[in-house]
């Protein structure tokens, strides 16, 4: 079943509306809970009343900074805003939560807080900020140097020196962060969608100070997180505080305008970005220089010049950060964290280089394929950018593009083809399995059971496609059971290791349940039989393993990336500005594809992702006051159906056991990486406008 | 639900489930594509079983309504006595005059399957047929649905049976994490009989023509499907769905294999001109 | 959301004097927006009565023209042939806002009270002189992208943000109106919605309690040559930039009558006056369009973040006379 187009098995679920997430389950006597936000950016409450809010009718509890349990902030919660103290550090941050009998009441009820700030000036504004900015304390994000960049620059006859500006963008998953909290005693349960399951386990429990045995994640379904619900944040421990508080089951949602305030986002990144080439294409010189902002509370830093380390074969570069620590939320990592922004700059860059040197960008780029990875010095575990390029520029029709913007023309649109590639890291990571086998006379199913997750990326289903190819059974005799903590402990669903941790983890269950009945049958084969048939041969109702898988040893000793080629057609109104994507290719080597239909849809989502970075996403902050001026669907534009044309998808084959033993390399972020700038780059082929700050939107091309 | 979570063990399949996975509705009578489509529908059927320990009967009994007031609250404010018809069934609430029709449907009447992704009207997440048409049960009092019938997506089935659009999501993955998914489903059913009734939309090309059933081209579909946000990027997959059950044709995959036969990449690709 | 009282109206007069009655009573149409503003805490109604079952949604020939009632959702009206033949500007203009599903839910008298979308009026840690007069207006030292670059005051510079009413204002339609007392009144679509000035918390001139019973669109030639063209950040579902609904009636190639209305860029549809008058009785040509539109739009005031819009309009205001004459076709 492995590699075959299967549909999803919880697609059933999902189409009946029976696929339940954090706030779908029906739990007696539960209570609602709806938090507060502050209205400054910095300082703190000097007052706050929650005299009216008390009184309203069915509020059962108000939980403020004065109130709260003390808590432990080193838990593992990202971003404070967990009421410990009266500081204010961002605009909107939790300052405290209702609980009532019903929704409606605690909404009302909340909009009856009074609270008295003193307010403090707030850095809100990266413009006036930005020179501030420091090099981290990270060590992966501290100066990368080979050779000498500076003197390569100086000596260069053809170079781009440009700044790409990204904005702040939100992950914005469909369903807002939500969690039924219930206490049974000291045993807390958690309904949550949680990407890392065991992650929110033992950051639930050691913030709230409980054992992590005593505290159950479940998330069988994920309504989208993209990395927000990858770390946990304050609205899961509110929750199980108010619950303790009220002594009832209580269910929190955040409303869809506090998720932008509530659960991290995509800082703004200001790349300066040069490129150095010979007049023959080969480039000399590399600088990637990203200057951006994190929380006053605490570092993140998403690492934009990834892809820069590894695409090209540059003899002197530099990659570097800076960052300056603002009164805005905690960024964390969002799709293609650093390398869906990283490569706007870098592949944008090398479009322009190109153009500068009449080189077809395809072939620039074939001029500088790495031999190994150039920032380590190791071997590449298998990269197939060459054939990403070739095979993709074929399927779509490269060959019709001009090299000159401006020379393709459809009535009062112009036409433009871009490309640019991607790349992101394979890995596996540490995760464990029981597989459990039962007969009931020559009828067997398995169960598997792992914490892994599924926020749409298909982990039941490549789960289960792999299970019924080791153990010998048909996919319909294999259930899958993920997303509980109560199952062996898995990877997350996070940095595209999901799909390679869980599989090979599942795959060396279902190996390992095989070895044990061989072993208990005591005799020899000359062909392995499956478990399935062992089971029968045996007489065997009822037989587990578990296993704890980990990645291959010698896995270290290669670079393991995915790799792509995106390729874009857009048109732009001549007269308005705006642009569609026509037509959309992306060509990926991910290693083995488990399941091309799901493969193919994490791919166009990925794509997805891309022309929103491109043409429509922007977060923006009121420069004085730190409020997100943009704080709803309505003003924050995820793409809707019709900014999206024809998207296709080109596997290319490769058979990679490096990274792991099935070959799996991970694609949810992939997707992603190198989408915005090809969409850029056909944008200067149809206009011969270069924009350098995203999102393209109408105004940036009149 | 919890419950169930709890209790998983392998499932057997009786003769009635068996014959059920039979019965899923086919898109396409043609030879290849129907035996595919069959043998992935079988597929998919039996791991949903056997995933939540669901069988047909219980994935479908959890769509009839059950009884009122999972929890209802200790008083009602600004009472309102509201009787309407939800996927067929006579319901009588005593409700807050506040509470949407969307918080009644998942808190007083526990049809979990809308959702809320916005609350606002932003997203098309709650997105129920009242009276024949797709409306947001966001933006809808439950005070106002006096004598209405109210189709939500635990309401398109027909007894054991998908409705077409429900079964040409799951072959063309028109979902990922599936929770706009609900909404976009009954948005893409009300939306066959707007094409039917020859309704205009933004994109059509002369509005000026006749009101009559009328073919909708991707644009078209897009237009008109925009008012359901997806954030996993599910769009392309969730038009091929709606093109597959408007027009009975079978709609081919976008992906393929690098040195396979080529298949007719972007065969629909040629765009009709939206208005910018 | 407040409580808040819920009645259904059966009969118009009462509706009409239970709102009266009480400051904070409102109607209830389709909701859509109300509900959202609600939930916002911006409208705080503690009274709603439901108009929706009164008998105000007939879409019916009058007087030449065309009278769309009050409650008729926006979908009917604009796929109601008599409005498909002889106003398409409406009909586009109606299809370009929203989406399927608020168009099937909001009713053409709530359209045209729908409030500003402004960030600053909807939220409500903000200033806003709309919302709460006094405290003063974010927008106009905050980020106003979306705001106004024609007829704002230091008071509010929002924007009106809907499509239909632009099409409305370029048709010069009529507004009437259930008084109080009982009689009837009308009002000229150019006088139904207001500039800022130094009441922005007044969107319109209906007095409160007065309810909308319908709007007339008078007989005109536009039919033929006629494009709503709406300039947005996304392709669908998102409010304008900058709309035009541009209207001409020729004969051979000279410019007979024309209507240009824009949104997105005043408090009120904006009537493009100085480019009507520059165009009445002039060929039309790309040329003229232009000059038309470059006269228009040079008595714009664009704000910090927004100066983009004086641009954007010209373009868009040559671009839908271009559509226009070439049928309206999309």
């Amino acid at each position: 079943m492995v590699g075959e187009a299967v549909s999803r098995i919880d697609g059933l679920l999902k189409v009946t509306g029976t696929a339940a997430y954090a706030t779908d389950y029906a739990i007696k006597n539960t209570a609602h809970a709806v938090i507060f936000k502050s209205a400054i950016a910095a300082g703190k409450i000097l007052d706050i009343d929650t005299g009216a809010a008390e009184k309203a009718a069915g509020v059962l509890a108000v939980i403020t900074h004065k109130n709260a349990p003390k808590l432990n902030e080193k838990g593992g919660i990202r971003g404070g805003a967990l009421l410990q103290s009266p500081n204010i550090e961002f605009h909107g941050q939790h300052i405290g939560v209702v609980v009532a009998e019903t929704f409606e009441q605690a909404r009302y009820a909340a909009r009856l807080v009074k609270v008295n700030y003193q307010k403090t000036d707030a850095k809100v504004d990266f413009e006036k900020h930005e020179k501030e900015a420091v090099m981290s304390k990270e060590k992966d994000k501290a100066d990368a140097v080979r050779g000498d960049v500076e003197a390569a620059f100086q000596n260069a006859e053809f170079k781009v020196d440009e700044i790409y500006d990204t904005p702040i963008e939100h992950h914005q998953p469909m369903e807002p962060h939500a969690t039924i909290a219930v206490w049974e005693g000291e045993k807390l349960t958690l309904y949550n969608g949680s990407q890392i399951v065991n992650g929110a386990q033992t950051a639930a429990a050691a913030t709230l100070n409980l054992k992590p045995e005593n505290v159950r994640i479940i998330t069988p379904h994920i309504g989208g997180g993209f990395g927000s619900k990858g770390g946990q944040w304050a609205n899961l421990i509110l929750t199980a505080v108010a619950a303790k508080a009220v002594n009832r089951p209580v269910k929190l949602a955040l409303t869809r305008q506090q998720m932008f305030n509530s659960v991290g986002l995509r800082q703004r990144n200001r790349q300066h970005l040069r490129l150095a080439a010979t007049k023959d294409g080969k480039l000399t010189a590399l600088a990637h220089e990203t200057t951006t902002h994190t929380a006053t509370t605490g570092e993140y830093i998403e690492p934009c010049g990834d892809c820069s380390k590894v695409m090209y074969d540059v003899p002197n570069s530099l990659i570097s950060y800076r960052v300056v620590p603002m009164n805005i939320i905690l960024p964390t990592y969002t799709r293609g964290p650093g390398k869906s922004t990283g490569s706007f700059a870098l592949e944008s860059a090398m479009d322009e280089l190109a153009y500068q040197l009449k080189i077809d960008p395809i072939e620039f780029r074939l001029k500088n394929e790495p031999a190994k990875d150039p920032s380590s010095g190791k071997p590449w575990s298998s990269r197939k950018t060459v054939e990403c390029l070739k095979e993709g520029a074929k399927a779509f029709g490269w060959e019709k593009r001009k090299l000159e913007p401006r020379s393709n023309r459809q009535g009062n649109y112009l036409i433009g083809y871009g490309v640019a590639c991607g790349t992101y890291p394979a890995r596996q990571r540490n995760t464990s399995a029981i597989v459990k086998l039962t007969r009931n006379g020559s009828d067997i199913n398995a169960s598997i059971e792992l914490a892994a997750s599924d926020l749409g990326t298909g982990t039941h289903t490549i789960l289960a496609q792999t299970a019924a190819d080791a153990l010998g059974l048909p996919m319909n005799k294999i259930g899958v059971k993920i997303g509980d903590s109560a199952l062996p402990p898995a990877a997350g669903s996070v940095g595209s290791v999901g799909a390679a941790s869980f599989a090979n983890a599942v795959n060396d269950a279902c190996e390992k349940i095989t070895d044990e009945l061989i072993a208990k049958s005591g005799k020899q084969f000359f062909v392995r039989p499956t478990a399935a048939q062992l089971m029968i041969s045996e007489n065997t109702s009822e037989f587990q393993t578990r296993v704890d898988a980990k990645p291959p040893t010698d896995a270290d000793k290669f670079s393991a990336h995915s790799f792509n080629a995106n390729f874009a057609e857009v048109r732009v109104n001549d007269a308005t500005g705006m642009v569609r994507v026509n037509r959309f290719l992306a060509a990926t080597g991910a290693g083995k594809i488990l399941n091309p239909k799901t493969a193919h849809s994490q791919i166009i989502g990925g794509g997805i992702w891309g022309i929103g970075m491109a043409l429509t996403e922007e977060s923006t902050l009121d420069p004085r006051r730190g409020n997100f001026v943009t704080r709803s669907f309505a003003d924050y534009h995820v793409p809707s159906n019709l900014d999206i044309g024809a998207m296709e998808t080109i596997f290319i084959n490769e058979d990679d056991k490096i990274p792991n033993k099935l070959g799996v390399k991970g694609i949810g972020e992939v997707g992603i990486v190198g989408v915005a700038a090809a969409i850029a780059n056909a944008v200067f082929n149809a206009t011969g406008k270069r924009i350098r700050e995203l999102p393209i939107t109408p105004d940036k091309l009149l | 639900m919890a419950e169930d979570f709890d209790e998983l063990n392998a499932v057997e399949l009786t003769a009635d489930e068996t014959a059920l996975l039979e019965d899923l509705p086919e898109l396409s009578e043609i030879g290849e594509a129907r035996r595919k489509f069959l043998g992935q529908a079988t597929a998919l059927g039996l791991g949903a079983l056997a995933l939540n320990l669901l069988s047909p009967e219980q994935v479908f009994a959890n769509l009839e309504i059950p009884a009122d007031a999972v929890f209802a609250p200790v008083q009602v404010e600004n009472g309102v006595k509201v009787a309407m018809k939800i996927n067929g069934a006579e319901k009588s609430l005593n409700v807050d005059s506040r509470m949407t029709l969307l918080d009644a449907l998942r808190e007083k009447l526990n049809l979990t399957g809308s959702k809320k992704g916005c609350d606002h009207g932003q997203c098309g997440a709650c997105t129920v047929i009242v009276d024949g048409r797709r409306v947001l049960s966001c933006l809808t009092l439950t005070a106002s649905c006096e004598g209405k019938q109210v189709t939500t997506i635990e309401g398109l089935a027909k007894g054991d049976e998908l409705h077409p659009m429900q079964t040409a999501f799951i072959k063309h993955d028109g979902f990922q994490c599936g929770y706009c998914t609900p909404g976009q489903i009954c948005s893409a059913v009300a939306l066959m009989n707007e094409a039917k009734n020859g309704e205009a939309s933004y994109v059509t090309v002369d509005v000026r023509g006749k009101a009559r059933s009328i073919q909708l081209s991707d644009d078209e579909i897009r237009e008109r499907m925009s008012g359901n946000l997806c954030r996993c990027g599910a769009y392309p997959n969730i038009v091929d769905a709606i093109r597959e059950v408007h027009t009975g044709k079978d709609v081919a995959q976008k992906w393929q294999f690098a040195g396979e036969t080529e298949t007719a990449l972007f065969e629909n690709s040629v765009s009709e001109d939206a208005k910018q | 959301m407040r409580p808040f009282k819920y009645t259904r109206a059966s009969d118009a007069m009462n509706a009409v004097s239970t709102v009266s009655a009480t400051t904070s009573a409102k109607f209830l149409a389709g909701g859509t927006n109300l509900l959202d503003l609600m939930k916002e805490d911006v409208e705080r109604p503690t009274e709603l009565v439901d108009v929706t079952k009164l008998n105000f949604a007939q879409i019916k020939a009058a007087n030449g023209g065309v009278s769309i009632g009050a409650t008729a959702k926006n979908t009917d009206t604009a796929n109601h042939p008599l409005i498909r033949q002889n106003y398409p500007l409406l009909t586009q203009a109606i299809l370009a806002s929203a989406s399927g599903q608020i168009r099937n839910m909001a009713t053409n008298g709530g359209n045209l009270n729908q409030r500003t979308r402004c960030s600053y009026f909807y939220d409500v840690a903000m200033p806003c002189n709309k919302r709460t007069p006094g405290t003063g207006c974010g927008a106009l030292d905050g980020v106003n992208r979306n705001h106004a670059i024609f007829g704002w005051s230091e008071k509010c510079v929002a924007t009106y943000p809907g499509d239909m009413a632009v099409a409305l204002a370029a048709l010069e339609a009529t507004v009437k109106v259930q008084t109080k007392d009982g009689t009837e009144r009308t009002i000229a679509f150019a006088d139904y919605h207001r500039l800022p000035g130094d009441a922005p918390e007044k969107d319109n001139n209906l007095n409160h309690g007065e309810l909308i019973t319908s709007i007339e669109l008078p007989k005109n030639n536009f039919a033929d040559k006629s494009y709503y063209l709406k300039v947005r950040e996304r392709a669908s579902y998102a409010f304008a930039l900058v709309s035009v609904a541009a209207a001409l009636e020729t004969k051979g190639n000279v410019i007979e009558n024309v209507r240009l209305a824009l949104g997105g860029v005043a408090h009120k549809p904006w009537r493009a006056l100085e480019a009507e008058k520059f165009l009445k009785g002039k060929a039309a040509t790309e040329v003229n369009f232009k000059l038309a539109a470059e006269m228009e739009m040079k008595t714009a005031k664009p704000l910090e973040y927004n100066k983009f819009k004086v641009e954007l309009g010209r373009r868009a205001i040559a671009r839908a006379l271009m559509q226009a004459m070439n049928g309206g076709k999309a």
